[in-house]
Formats: C-alpha cells, sequence, structure tokens
C-alpha cells in the first residue's frame, strides 16, 4: 500500500551498483541498471512468473546452478551477471533460443509478426547465428481459426503459455488452454470450439511470435510501413488508451497503449476488431436529402448546409436535439452553442442522466485491485457495459479482495430494478453488509446500470458509507454510453437558460448513431415535422430523417472524452474521415446564425476548459492522463426519494440488456458476429423446471401483440421471475411478459 | 553387512497389513510415544536421526520439518509423494503392499510433528491394488479412532511420471496439469493450496515409526555415519534374484548384485550396473566395490537416487539403451520448460541416428552438446535425468557409440537382448502420421 | 470433492469415474465432469490429456499394457509385446476390431523386481513370459 515504508536493497548487476526497492523483480532491477534480461514467458500482469522460457538464465553470485532471473526478487547484496558479462549465462540463453528454434518454421517472410517479433529480435541478439538442426521439423495444420478474429499457427507457438496463463488467469474464461504433454503439447480450444469471451484478442498482444494473429490484420501491413497513432477507446465510458496502427490512411488494426490506471494493456474484443466499422459498405460519405418515403439521394455539402440552415429557422424555438453520448465533448460544445445561443434552442433528449454527485468518491479503475471489500449494485452486467471494469474486478478478487453483486444475477440475488432499493438498504444501521463497508479499510461500491439517476443513489449510498472520507475508498457509476457526462457537460455549459415547451416539435436534429438507432427517439422523430440526422451508415438514416449529415467515428476525430472516472482523455484523430468532421460543419452553420464557434477542437476545448474545468489544458491531459483529484466532500443526496416501483403484475417480468457485442459498429464486423447475443431468453432454473421447458426449447416471449420467438437458455445464477433477453431482440416487447410454447400453449 | 529390517520389519513373518498383527509387534506404539512429545522434539529425534529422504533427492528429513513457515496463517500439509515412477523402482509399491499400517503410523507422527491436521497421499495411479490395501488400512485405522483428527487423504494419479516432481505433484494434487513450480517460493513455505507443506517419500515416512521406536541414535548406528540407517533396494534387470531387497546403508554394491541377486543369470558377463534408477549416471563393473550410501556413489561419479539398482549384462547394447531412456524422457516431459521439451525430443532424433547407423562423428559431439545445454537449465530436474543416461553411457561406452558411426549400423546386429523395443512415444508418432494433433 | 480444501482438487477423481461410465473421455463424458465441477470442458480436456491413464479416444472394453521400460526391455519385454501382438492381431498401440482390447506398451509400472510386467485391466501380472501371452489372452476373452 502507498503508505507502507518501501525498503530499498542495493545489489550489483554486472558490476553495476544499484538500489532499488525491496522485493522488485529482477528483471526490472535489471532495467533500472540500464541493463536488458530477455525474456518469453515473463509478464507480471499474467500473475506469478512460471519459469518456464528459460530465456532469463542469470548467475546469481553463491548459486551454482543458472537462475530465471523472472522468478527472483531483488534482495541486498545480491551479485547478478547477465550474459552481457556471464559466460555461462550467455550460452544459457543462447541454449533457450536454439532449443526454440530447432522446430520453429522459417515462417518470417510470411509471418505477421516479423519486424515487431521479440523472437527475431532476441535471436539477433542473444542466440546461435546458425542452425545444427538437420531433422524434418514437427509439422501442425495451420493456421487454425482459434476463432473468427484469431488465428492460430501451432508450429510457429513456442510455448510461452502467455496466452493460456491468460485465459486461465486474467479473463478467466478457461477456454484457450494446452493440451497433451511435453513435445506434443499444443495450444487448443475444447473440440476446437471458437474461442468467444470478451477479451480474446489480447493474446494476439501477448504472443511473443506469430502463432496467434488477427485475421483482420493478416498481410495487411509490415511494422516499418505502419504510423502509430495515440488515441482513446470510444466505444464504452471505460476509454481504454490505445493506438491505432495506419497504412495509407486506413486503420489495420488496433493495439492497447496501455493505461495502468485505467486498461492496465489490455482491450476487450469490441474495442479491438471494432475499427473495420470504418469502412463499412453501408458508410455514408455524402450528405443525403430524403427522396420520397425511403430515398436518400446525395447533395452537395453547400445544399447541405443550405437545407439545413433552412430547417432550423423554420422550427426556431421547437427544436429538440437528441445526442448520442458518443460524441467528443467539442463536438456537444459546438452543436450546443449553435442550437442554444444561436437558435435558443434548450431541449436536449440526453442519452443518460450524468452529475457530478460521486466525484467526492473519484478513484482510478486500479484501485479496484487494491480494494478489500466491492459490491456492485444493479442489474446490469458489468462486462457488457464496461468491460475491462469486469477485469479489474477480477483481479481484486484474485489479489484477496471480496465481490459482491446484488442484483437479478448478483452472487446475492435480487428481484429485477431493486438496486435503488438495494441501496437504501445497505446504507441502513441493519444492514450486515453496510457494515462491513464501512468498518473497511478499503471498499468501493459500484453501480452497473440500469437507471441510478447519473449516479445520485451511488453517491448517497457511499456518503452514507463514508467511503469519501477513506483512503483507496470511493465508488463507481458505469454509464450507458462512452462520454455520457462530457456530453451532458458541454451540453449545459453552452447557456443557462431553461429549457422551453418545445412541443410540437418543429426539428428534431439527431447526433450520431446511437440515437439514430435508439426507439425512443425515433418515437419523437414520428412528431417531429422535419429530422435532421448525423450518422454513419445509411440504414440508420432511411426513411424517418429529412437531411442526413455523414458522421465521424471516434477514431476520427480529434477531442476529448470523459470516461467514468471522471477523467478527461484526448482522442486523435487517427485517419482523415471520408467526409468532413462534425465540429467543421457545425461551426459554419454556427456562423449563419452568429455564434462564434471555432472549427479546431483544441479551440474549442480551451473555451470550454475555461468555463467548467479550472482552464485545465490539452497538455496537462497529454497521452497518458491523469485523474484529477477527488472533489471536496459535500452533503450527500437524499436516497429517501422514492423511485416508481413497479406494480405486481401477471406473467414474467423482462429484462433487458444491452451486449458489449451489439450496436451499429459491431454489426458491421464480420470477425465479431460470432459473439453476438444468441437469440435466446434467460430463465433462472427454478422457473424453467416450473414452466417445463430445457436449454434449447424454443419458446415465444409475447406482450400485447408483439411476439418474439426465442430459444430458453437456463442461467443458474438469474433471479426467479425473470426473462432475460438482450435489448436487440426484445424490440417491441414490454416489461410484463408471457410466455408460451410454439403451439400456442401459454406457459405458467 | 546383514540384512537389516526397519521398513519391512516383521512384515516376512506377519500379514501386516491387518491392524492387529501390526499393533501385536508393537506397531502405533510410536505414535503414543509421539504423541507425547512436543512437535520439536520429533524433529529433534528425526535431524539426529539424519534420516535422509529415500525419494531421491536425499534432502535430511528433518531439517526439511523445520523449514516449515511457522507464522503462517494457512493450514500445514503433510504430502506424501507416493507416485513412484523411476524406472527401476518398486520399493515404495512393497512398502505400501505389505506394512501399509507403518506409513500410516508414520503419516500420523510426522503431522504432529509439523503441527498438521491433514495429509494427502499422492499414489499413483497405476498402483490400484495398492490403493486398495491403503484404503482397507485407513478404514482400520478410522474404526480404532486412532487418527486422532487428523485426516488422511488417499489421493490417485492418473499416470505421469514429473507427477513425482514435489511441485509438480502438488499442482497435480490441486487438479491441474502436473507441471513443477519455479522455486523460490519453497513448498515449506508455499506449497499446497499456497500454504506450508512438508512432501516426503513412502519410505520416508515409513521409516519415521522405526526411528521414533528406537530412537535416533541406535537408527543412526544402522548403515554409515554420513547416510545412517536402512533402505530398501530395488534389484532388477540381468540377475538371478531380482526383487526388494532392505539393507543398511554402506552395503557393498557387490554384495547386493552377486551376494543377494545372485550374479548374472545363463553365464553371460556384467556390462553396467545404474545404482539409482534410470536417471542417475550408469557405473561400470570396475565399481562394484562401490558401497551403496549416498556420498560414495556421489563420489563414484553417480547418485543415490530411488535406491532402484539395474544391472546390464553383455549382451545389452548401450545405444540402444540410451534410445531407450530418452525416449522415456521425452515421453514424460511435462513440456513447461524450453530446453527439456525440445532437448529430449532432439535427443531421441540423435539417438534414433546413430543407432540406425546414419550419423557421423559430429553427431556424438553434437549429442554431447545437446546434453550440456539442457543440464542445469531447466525448470526441475527431469532435464538432469534426460541427460544422465546419454551423456554417461557415453562417457563410459564410447566405442560402442563410435562402432555405430564407423559401422554404419548396430555392432549387435539385431541381436541386443533389447532390439527393437518399442517405446510409447513411437506409438505417438504412429497416430500422428494418421494425422492426429492428439496424444 | 468434500475431501479438499479446493474442489478443483476433484479434477483427477472426477475425470477418472466419468472415463470409467463412459469408457473413454468423449466430448461428452468431459462436458457432463466439467459441468460437475464447475469448471470449463476445455479445462478438464487440458488436465485430461496430460495425464496417461486418460484416454482422449475410444479404447478397448479391456486394456493390455505391456511395460518397454528398461528392467523389463531387458529381460525380454519386446518378444512378450510381440507375443500379444501376433495373439490379438494388432500392433501395438491399437485396439482388436471387435473393440475388446486395447495392447499398449507402457512405461516403468514399478513392477521390475518381477519382470516383464503387464498390466491387464489395472491389475499387474508379473512376471509375464511369451509363453504366459496365449493364456491371457483366453483368460480375458473368457471374461467378456
Amino acid at each position: 500500500m502507498a503508505d507502507r515504508q518501501i525498503q530499498s536493497v542495493a545489489l550489483t548487476i554486472d558490476g553495476r551498483e544499484v538500489e532499488v526497492p525491496k522485493g522488485l523483480g529482477l528483471v526490472e532491477a535489471a532495467a533500472v541498471a540500464g541493463i536488458e534480461i530477455p525474456v518469453f514467458c515473463y509478464e507480471p500482469r499474467l500473475g506469478p512468473p512460471v519459469g518456464a522460457c528459460r530465456m532469463c538464465l542469470c548467475e546469481i553470485e553463491g548459486t551454482p546452478k543458472l537462475q530465471t532471473a523472472c522468478t527472483l526478487t531483488a534482495q541486498d547484496g545480491m551479485a547478478i551477471r547477465t550474459a552481457q558479462t556471464s559466460e555461462k549465462a550467455a550460452q544459457g540463453q543462447d541454449a533457450t533460443l536454439e532449443f526454440i528454434l530447432v522446430n520453429h518454421p522459417l515462417d518470417c517472410p510470411v509471418c505477421d509478426k516479423g519486424g515487431e517479433c521479440p523472437l527475431q529480435d532476441l535471436t539477433f541478439r542473444y542466440g546461435p547465428g546458425a542452425t545444427r538442426m538437420t531433422f524434418p521439423k514437427r509439422t501442425f495444420e495451420k493456421p487454425i481459426p482459434i476463432s473468427p478474429a484469431i488465428a492460430l499457427d501451432r508450429e510457429r507457438c513456442i510455448l510461452c503459455y502467455r496466452c493460456t496463463r491468460f485465459s486461465e488467469s486474467v479473463s478467466e474464461d478457461g477456454q484457450l488452454v494446452a493440451r497433451n504433454r511435453g513435445a506434443r503439447t499444443v495450444i487448443a480450444t475444447f473440440e476446437d470450439e471458437p474461442y468467444r469471451g470478451r477479451f480474446s484478442g489480447n493474446v494476439i498482444e501477448l504472443c511473443p511470435v506469430g502463432a496467434l494473429t488477427s485475421t483482420q490484420y493478416r498481410f495487411e501491413a509490415r511494422p516499418w510501413e505502419i504510423q502509430n497513432v495515440p488515441s482513446i477507446c470510444g466505444l464504452c465510458p471505460v476509454g481504454c488508451n490505445i493506438t491505432a496502427s495506419t497504412r495509407e490512411g486506413k486503420v489495420k488494426r488496433v493495439l492497447s497503449r496501455n493505461h495502468p490506471e485505467i486498461d492496465e494493456g489490455w482491450l476487450c474484443d469490441k474495442g479491438r476488431f471494432a475499427f473495420t466499422h470504418l469502412h463499412a459498405r453501408d458508410r455514408i460519405t455524402d450528405p443525403l436529402r430524403r427522396v420520397r418515403r425511403r430515398g436518400l439521394s446525395a447533395i452537395s455539402w453547400d445544399g447541405a448546409l443550405e437545407e439545413a440552415e433552412g430547417m432550423l429557422r423554420k422550427a426556431r424555438g421547437r427544436i429538440v436535439t437528441a445526442l448520442s453520448g458518443s460524441e467528443t465533448i467539442e463536438q456537444a460544445y459546438g452543436l450546443a452553442k449553435l442550437l442554444r445561443q444561436g437558435l435558443g434552442a434548450h431541449s436536449a433528449v440526453l442519452p443518460e442522466e450524468t452529475n457530478d454527485a460521486l466525484d467526492r468518491f473519484r478513484l482510478p479503475l486500479s484501485a479496484l485491485r487494491e480494494a478489500e471489500l466491492i459490491v456492485i449494485v444493479g442489474d446490469d452486467p458489468v462486462a457488457e457495459r464496461a468491460p475491462v471494469v469486469d477485469l479489474w474486478l477480477r483481479a481484486a478478487r484474485r489479489a484477496g479482495a471480496e465481490v459482491v453483486s446484488l442484483g437479478v444475477t448478483g452472487t446475492v440475488q435480487r428481484p429485477a430494478g431493486t438496486a435503488a432499493e438495494t441501496c437504501r438498504e445497505l446504507a441502513g444501521p441493519g444492514s450486515e453488509l453496510g457494515g462491513r463497508l464501512r468498518a473497511a479499510d478499503r471498499a468501493i461500491v459500484i453501480w452497473s446500470g440500469p437507471g441510478g439517476r447519473g449516479g445520485t443513489l451511488l453517491a448517497g449510498l457511499a456518503g452514507a458509507l463514508g467511503l469519501d472520507g477513506k483512503k483507496s475508498s470511493g465508488a463507481f457509476y458505469l454509464p450507458a454510453t462512452p462520454n455520457g457526462r462530457g456530453v451532458g457537460e458541454a451540453w449545459a455549459a453552452a447557456s443557462d437558460e431553461e429549457e422551453a415547451n418545445p412541443e410540437p416539435i418543429g426539428l428534431l436534429v439527431v447526433s450520431g448513431d446511437e440515437a439514430a438507432a435508439d426507439p425512443g427517439v425515433r418515437a419523437l422523430a414520428e412528431r417531429a415535422e422535419s429530422v435532421l440526422a448525423t450518422t454513419m451508415f445509411q440504414s440508420l438514416a432511411v426513411g424517418w430523417a429529412d437531411l442526413v449529415l455523414p458522421g465521424t467515428s471516434y477514431l476520427e476525430r480529434d477531442g476529448t472524452y470523459r470516461n467514468l472516472e471522471g477523467r478527461l482523455q484526448r482522442l486523435r484523430r487517427t485517419v482523415i474521415p471520408p467526409a468532413p468532421d462534425e465540429l467543421a460543419w457545425t461551426a459554419k452553420l454556427a456562423e449563419r446564425f452568429g455564434v462564434a464557434l471555432s472549427p479546431h477542437p483544441s479551440l474549442v476545448f480551451e473555451e470550454l476548459s475555461a468555463k467548467i474545468y479550472r482552464g485545465v489544458g490539452l497538455g496537462e491531459i497529454g497521452e497518458r492522463a491523469p485523474l484529477p483529484a477527488a472533489a471536496a466532500p459535500a452533503t450527500a443526496p437524499d436516497l429517501s426519494a422514492d423511485p416508481a416501483r413497479a406494480v405486481a403484475a401477471p406473467g414474467m417480468r423482462l429484462l433487458t440488456y444491452r451486449a458489449l457485442f451489439s450496436g451499429a459498429a459491431v454489426e458491421r464486423v464480420p470477425e465479431l458476429q460470432f459473439q453476438r447475443p444468441a437469440r435466446e431468453a434467460e430463465l433462472s432454473s427454478e422457473d424453467a423446471g416450473r414452466l417445463g421447458v430445457t436449454d434449447g426449447d424454443v419458446i415465444d416471449v409475447r406482450s400485447n401483440g408483439t411476439s418474439v420467438r426465442l430459444a430458453t437458455r437456463i442461467n443458474r445464477a438469474l433471479h426467479a421471475g425473470v426473462v432475460r433477453v438482450a435489448v436487440e431482440h426484445a424490440r417491441g416487447l414490454e416489461s410484463r411478459v408471457q410466455l408460451e410454447k410454439p403451439s400456442g400453449e401459454v406457459l405458467r | 553387512m546383514p540384512r537389516a529390517s526397519v521398513v519391512l520389519a516383521d512384515a516376512d513373518e506377519r500379514d501386516l497389513t491387518k491392524l492387529d498383527e501390526y499393533r501385536a509387534v508393537g506397531g502405533y506404539g510410536a505414535l503414543r510415544s509421539a504423541l507425547a512429545l512436543e512437535p520439536e522434539q520429533i524433529i529433534a529425534e528425526l535431524t539426529g536421526a539424519n534420516l535422509r529422504g529415500r525419494g531421491g533427492a536425499g534432502f535430511p528429513m528433518g531439517r526439511k520439518a523445520s523449514l516449515i513457515a511457522k507464522d503462517s496463517p494457512k493450514p500445514t500439509y503433510l504430502v506424501v509423494n507416493a507416485d513412484e515412477s523411476e524406472p527401476g523402482a518398486f520399493k515404495d509399491r512393497e512398502i505400501m503392499l505389505r506394512t501399509p499400517h507403518r506409513l500410516i503410523e508414520g503419516c500420523l507422527i510426522t503431522a504432529h510433528a509439523i503441527g498438521s491436521t491433514s495429509v494427502f497421499v499422492y499414489i499413483r495411479g497405476e498402483y490400484l491394488t495398492e490403493f486398495e490395501v491403503l484404503r482397507t488400512a485407513l478404514e482400520e485405522v478410522r474404526q480404532a479412532d486412532l487418527l486422532g483428527g487428523v485426516t488422511i487423504v488417499l489421493h490417485r494419479g492418473a499416470g505421469a511420471y514429473i507427477c513425482g516432481e514435489e511441485t509438480a505433484l502438488l499442482d497435480s494434487l490441486e487438479g491441474k496439469r502436473g507441471l513443477p513450480r519455479p522455486r523460490p517460493p519453497f513448498p515449506p513455505v508455499t506449497g499446497l493450496y499456497a500454504s506450508p507443506t512438508q512432501i516426503n517419500n513412502v519410505q520416508t515416512i515409513a521409516t519415521v515409526p522405526k526411528i521414533l521406536e528406537l530412537g535416533s541414535k541406535e537408527f543412526a548406528k544402522l548403515g554409515v555415519k554420513t547416510s545412517p540407517g536402512t533402505a530398501v533396494f530395488s534389484l532388477s534387470g540381468n540377475v538371478v534374484n531380482p526383487g526388494n531387497y532392505e539393507l543398511e546403508l554402506g552395503t557393498p554394491l557387490r554384495e547386493l548384485i552377486y551376494d543377494i541377486g545372485g550374479g548374472i543369470p545363463n553365464g553371460r558377463a556384467i556390462k553396467a550396473i545404474i545404482p539409482g534408477g534410470s536417471s542417475v549416471p550408469v557405473l561400470t563393473p570396475d565399481q562394484l566395490d562401490t558401497p551403496l550410501d549416498y556420498n560414495s556413489i556421489q563420489a563414484a561419479g553417480s547418485f543415490f537416487g530411488s535406491a532402484a539398482v539395474m544391472v546390464i549384462d553383455d549382451r545389452c547394447c548401450m545405444v540402444q539403451l540410451a534410445l531407450r531412456a530418452a525416449q522415456f524422457y521425452m515421453h514424460e516431459s511435462c513440456g513447461k520448460c524450453t530446453p527439456c521439451r525440445e532437448g529430449t525430443r532432439w535427443l531421441v532424433q540423435l539417438l534414433e541416428k546413430i543407432e540406425d547407423g546414419r550419423a557421423t562423428h559430429s553427431d556424438l559431439d553434437l549429442l554431447l552438446s545437446v546434453c550440456d545445454r539442457i543440464l542445469g537449465k531447466s525448470l526441475c530436474a527431469l532435464g538432469d535425468f534426460a541427460v544422465y543416461p546419454v551423456s554417461s553411457y557415453m562417457a563410459k561406452f564410447r566405442d560402442e557409440f563410435e562402432a555405430h558411426v564407423e559401422q554404419g549400423g548396430c555392432p549387435f546386429a539385431g541381436e541386443s537382448s533389447i532390439e527393437g523395443i518399442v517405446a510409447p512415444v513411437e506409438l505417438h508418432e504412429r497416430k500422428s502420421l494418421s494425422g492426429s494433433v492428439d496424444g | 470433492m468434500a475431501s479438499y480444501p479446493d474442489p478443483r482438487s476433484a479434477t483427477l477423481p472426477a475425470l477418472r469415474l466419468a472415463q470409467e461410465r463412459h469408457g473413454w473421455l468423449s466430448p461428452e463424458a468431459l462436458r457432463e465432469t466439467a459441468e460437475g465441477l464447475g469448471e470449463t470442458p476445455a479445462y478438464c480436456q487440458a488436465v485430461a490429456s496430460f495425464y496417461d491413464m486418460f484416454h482422449l479416444h475410444p479404447v478397448g472394453r479391456h486394456a493390455i499394457e505391456v511395460c518397454t521400460n528398461l528392467a523389463c526391455a531387458l529381460v525380454g519385454a519386446q518378444q512378450v509385446l510381440e507375443a500379444f501382438e501376433a495373439e490379438l492381431g494388432i500392433r501395438a498401440g491399437e485396439t482388436t476390431e471387435d473393440g475388446e482390447v486395447t495392447l499398449r506398451a507402457i512405461e516403468c509400472a514399478g513392477g521390475c523386481g518381477r519382470a516383464t510386467v503387464v498390466v491387464v485391466d489395472h491389475r499387474y501380472r508379473e512376471p509375464v513370459r511369451p509363453e504366459d501371452v496365449a493364456g491371457i489372452v483366453g483368460e480375458l476373452r473368457a471374461q467378456s
């Protein structure tokens, strides 16, 4: 813990004396001394070192045999000699490389890893120059698709076990394993089923050779041809730090850029593989005007801006803006300035309620790993909303934390929709768990969704528990959108005026794909006289928007996002979008209404920052954004306000959730289709038993005239009385549903 | 030196699988005495007796027990290594089959000495009959209320030599693939379920009751100063009377092979002796006077190992024997570390080439170089064990290897006693040629 | 699972039971085992494939395993193995056509003093000479 005195020890490495914290790994200690100790299997993020590859063999004074540096820690007075000064160690490392290479195929010319391959690099530095192997190398069928996104080449595999250790000890999905023994060992999935999980792609980055490669990136580029642009993933509110590798103006792959406090070098598969949506076939690149009922015809930008101006003027005073929560802060602010200052249009449909109630409990995500007790409240699974947070929770559990979830699929099952009550209970005097949260040294509470009034309810709980006083304690609210808070703040900052009644709606301005796909927004669109939409994909615009302006992706924008920690992070334009940035045309439009708006995100940020971010500059945010300090304590929000309670009604309660692998971007990525939620209805084993259905049985889920046919899936963790369906399979269904067999027989 | 009876005492005269019989010769008396002693006193006795681990490493048992972390909030475990799989060794099998109660008593005494109430006996999967005998004996003990709050779980292995390596055994006991762990940390601090753990071989534990009964001083009178006591020697191969013989340590090798073992049958000449299981360097007839104790064998250039003495007569081609040994280690290599995984396969390939008569002199040098590149660099001792047969046969029988090269074939011309011996790894080869990736 | 502080330790016993029930560790057997243990099928397959006594391919109802390690080899294990091959009409590593017997060569079984050791359905037969082979096979066939 930060408070403990860190003892220093002095040791000698290759004759160089260094002082390092006691217990520091020898590989890191050598690095402090400016000496490289080569490694393959060593990766601290995967758990304790395994000493398997034998690449890091060193001589330790006083020990006759060579030792692996990775499994040893710095002790006072230690004297180590690496390959730099020890013939024996050099020979040992040379031997390791020779053994790795005896059966390694000469694939470099056709291997994607070439040029950024540790095996190549270390062989040059520490390995033999020629081979003594004269026997035929062992071969395998190759490459094998481990999943649509990942290819496995068993011949190249050096069996460092990084991938299996990731599957076992980080993502804990237990799907990628080592099969057989000895020289016959191979990496495999069960019966060659695909590696299905949220984090499978990380094994591509972990693999030190070209054994696990991305199918998207296969043969796409060589490391010396690409430009790596640092940015932030914009697909969920975690805001993982990424690097986009681009070649000839196109994004070829997304890698992790490792922010130790946010993502620790991991990415979810959506963030990693969804970038190909930039090149989707139905991507809109020109402004489109609605023609007849379902037609769209391309028009010039000048024409579009004229049209837009016209629509805005006509509807003055009766304009509603629907935001997605994935706009950059600058985009949102620009739009807000245009509409609020230029047109007095203050009505906005924000994707979710956001506020600063939790700022007093601010913590970096990495604090989860240090926690003693973590309590999660809510029905939405953490892993679907903010996947990397799930990795932190697993890390916390492994480190000894107790993690309790209260919800419809929680470790403590609660009826659906009772998260607010749970918070009240926990805050109350009689709660055992609440008492433990108060008593624990490092306690964290999380609201996973849905609802939650932007974190207000959670803040009430956290305040009642006294978490803002305590070090390493705090709270996280998981928003539903990547930048909901940033967008909300930006909108609010543009004007202080109150929202007037916009009915009847003259113009609905729809910003972004998420808003364009939202059924609630579509319902508003039905009522509006005209609709102006910004979206990336044609199918999201057809049939309802009168004017469509091409949208851009987070990978194509310079701007800032505010993640769920409250951290501001910089997005960088990794490639030039096929259409102008939203801010650019917003500025042009703003001009027409007498609003001064710069088309440059950096200048817009400066203006906004002075207003609401205490003038923090983009330079301070930098490439690895710091987390601002927690806000000063204030009175806790009142928990007692009673939210609407579900009225007891017949039938089962339908609970929907937005799966991670959903949304317009994911829908357009072939490699991710196998991860999309199956057409299933989840039932508790109790309900399944009672209704007489089992796994795989086809049932109809019906409410008020809408019926959806789904396959039953028994979820043992699910609370009784609930049917759980992914949102995209539950369209049109209401919150109380009836279940029927295909024959029409009603299940009770 | 006369044959001694410590671990197998009274087993010839009585059926010591029965609790009543065992008690009749004083069984569980040592346990009673031990329970009246403080744990430190028991450890002192064991240390005083200088009982060296009989599993192969020869580490002093008392010292091992004293390393158990005392300040851990976690429970302490005793694990008995009954995974006997060393080629040539079959002594633990006999102990479990004939004196299971002595083992159980040893477990209970040792558990008390280290403050443990939880004992696991990891017994190799193939020893089904022995498992059943132990299980019955354990039930008797349970019925007779002798356990004293200690639980003993009999856990069966499933066929993997590497699980005899103590940290691999722990992983296997934890329900995983049996891969060795890097050390540090050591089992007395972080062992089974990350808790302080004492691991000992069956024979070692089975010796404990007698040490307590005789007292460390009496026990130490047996054997030799640096290796007191007795050991059960497994004698096999080309001898008239193969079998398990409990002898005082320090008995000369010649006595075991000729006086007790009856010498070489069919008038053949002795060619080589492996003194401690296939994993140790080979000895030659000129070394027959080597006393069978840890230090003497080490001085002779080999190791005491599992006290498994294999006698080889002059009909055996040493290249073929080296190949068969190499095939064993390749089959049993767990695959975790690079030098053993790749090196054992390479050794097999090279030895096949030599035996087939396709090798050159530089291949012989390459063979030794590969040996050298594995030795001391692997995660556990299996790498070294794979090397010792090959490098020692090369050292002592180099002329035979050279002859294969010179003659372009095996000089035994098909008449070697182990001609054509088929190893399990070859069966995998047959399967993989038909396209299967699994073993 | 209750015998162990960590239920994962029940993996080997569970796999053994499943193999006894199904005859071999088929994907179905592995899924069942996984479900019972709370592990993934991949994990069970990974563990099972590590150990020689677990069979991930169909095997005969009976197993005849001949030790061909050093001590047994020195006293004629190869002749014993070949005698079984002749008697059963299959090569080592194969199963008889009628699915009754699988013949294998195995590593040291721990009976070196009474070589050659042959393990028939988990029970040790030692020593075995080539002339004993017909009798052993006959006994086995009579059982079925």
